[in-house]
């Protein structure tokens, strides 16, 4: 589903990863862990393809990093959902017109767009807050909003960056119990964090960037 | 359902960035009007020099005794003149009439008798408005018999004659400058604008909105904020242009076609500011 192969990215002249290769499978649940700026995010973008490997290929569902066009790209990232440390919600958006603004965007007919907004706020345990600004929602329900706007196209996987970075222990763990769902129920999860005491939670495949490089990783005791 | 969408997307822009887009549609305003004005400058004493230089009016004064099949043949004469486009016959009752309209004073109760001699008024074809050619033509006027003196704006023509080609380069320069000083500010507040809803964009190419999708209501809103400011512009200007008619210029001409082209120039400006503005960001 996804596969990287034997992939270099530079940054301003500067490697980030290199010669890396890797595969997700259809309804797989993987941490991505590793120093800030290690490359975790540059990974995730490679994969939704707001980046460019400069040597090696990435393939996302049937779509190639050296052969996609540029308007092949929106419906590539229709079947990629992400969500981000900073939740990224319109702050003059109530909770459903965000949601909604996701379907609106790719020209999905009203009634639909009514119906899968609301079943997917139902979904993130949001649907009582649809109609509140975002600013009036707690960190966490901020980034159940998100959740349910990269949920809302029903993607075959989620992407989220450090998406616990900006909430307590509790709400961290809340928002994992909500993600490994959405992964029960059959959508794949990468998910780039620093908190190994959610990994140890809710273990599953943990990939440490690190010099360039992925290597299987383990969540480290010394720290939580 | 798209359609609807992306027409209440650019009128909701409005309301979302008011700032950004009230400080648009001064700086559009303002911006026109300045365009505008120096276009209305320019065409106005564009008008008033046409109306001098390209076609030469030359008073002819002639004898007095001549008879009236005299005048005909002289009037002939004149307009077979090749540079000669017409010969109007004014006789010394015409001229007292139109003296005492232009002067108000009745002369021939101050003098007793009309001083005014008859005269022809010879119009120059187009193109023969050089010194020289004018020249040239009241020479062979002058040569005619029983044609007293030939009068018209010499001096007057020399100076703009040598002074032509200066203005038209100074025109030229100062309308291309205030021009393109209108269009960075137009394109520059527009970005600015669009730069303030840049999380609006970012979020439209994350949830896999296709570029026309995400261009569509940016450029809606250009056109709008540019049809608004040029309406207001071209209202100042008609504004402006009744008050100056009223107070200094009668004969001050602001066309109701330059108006709505002005509004076609924001129309345009803000259409192409935001097309330019909003593909940046997609190509960033």
């Amino acid at each position: 589903m996804i596969e990287l192969f034997n992939v270099s990215v530079k940054i301003d002249n500067r490697p980030v990863l290199n010669d890396i290769s890797l595969q997700i499978t259809k309804g797989e649940f993987v941490y991505l862990i590793g120093k800030t700026g290690a490359g975790k995010t540059t990974l995730m973008r490679l994969i939704y393809m707001d980046l460019f490997p400069g040597k090696g290929n990435v393939i996302v569902d049937r779509h190639s990093s050296s052969t996609i066009r540029r308007k092949e790209i929106p419906f590539l990232r229709r079947k990629v959902g992400v969500v981000f440390q900073d939740f990224k919600l319109l702050p003059d958006r109530t909770v459903f017109d965000n949601v909604a603004f996701a379907l609106q965007v790719i020209g999905s007919p009203k009634r639909t767009i009514r119906a899968r907004a609301l079943s997917v706020l139902t979904r993130v345990g949001l649907n009582h807050k649809r109609y509140q600004m975002p600013h009036h929602l707690s960190g966490g329900e901020q980034q159940r909003a998100a959740i349910a706007r990269a949920l809302v196209n029903e993607p075959f996987i989620l992407l989220a960056d450090e998406p616990t970075g900006n909430l307590d222990p509790q709400v961290s763990t809340e928002i994992l119990a909500l993600l490994e769902s959405i992964n029960r129920s059959g959508t794949a999860v990468l998910m780039a964090t620093h908190n190994y005491g959610l990994i140890r939670q809710f273990p599953h495949r943990t990939l440490l960037v690190e010099n360039g490089k992925i290597t299987a990783g383990e969540a480290p005791y010394s720290k939580t | 359902m798209k359609l609807l969408f992306l027409l209440k997307e650019g009128f909701a822009g409005f309301r979302r960035a008011r700032l950004a887009v009230t400080i648009a549609l001064a700086t559009i305003t303002l911006s026109l009007a300045l365009l505008g004005l120096f276009g209305l400058v320019a065409q106005n004493l564009s008008d008033s020099f046409q109306r001098v230089f390209y076609q030469i009016r030359l008073e002819v004064f002639v004898d007095p005794s001549l008879s009236e099949s005299d005048f005909q043949t002289l009037k002939s004469e004149i307009e077979r003149i090749e540079a000669v486009q017409s010969a109007e016959y004014i006789s010394p009752g015409a001229a007292l009439q139109e003296f005492e309209k232009d002067f108000g004073k009745d002369l021939v109760a101050v003098l007793e008798s009309n001083p005014l001699p008859p005269s022809f008024r010879v119009l120059l074809k187009t193109g023969h408005s050089r010194p020289e050619a004018i020249q040239a033509v009241v020479r062979r006027i002058e040569a005619l018999k029983a044609v007293d003196e030939v009068v018209y704006p010499e001096n007057l023509i020399r100076l703009l004659d040598k002074y032509f080609l200066l203005g038209i380069l100074i025109a030229v320069g100062l309308g291309t400058a205030i021009f393109a000083i209108s269009t960075l500010l137009i394109f520059n507040t527009i970005r600015l604008a669009i730069h303030s809803r840049q999380r609006v964009i970012e979020i439209m190419r994350l949830v896999g909105a296709t570029d026309a999708f995400i261009k569509a209501p940016f450029i809606f809103e250009g056109i709008l904020q540019g049809l608004i400011g040029g309406l207001l512009a071209a209202g100042l200007l008609w504004l402006a242009g009744d008050l100056v008619r009223y107070l200094f210029l009668p004969g001050l001409s602001v066309p109701w076609l330059y108006l709505a082209g002005l509004v076609a120039v924001g129309v345009l400006l803000g259409c192409i500011g935001s097309y330019l503005s909003v593909g940046k960001y997609l190509n960033a």
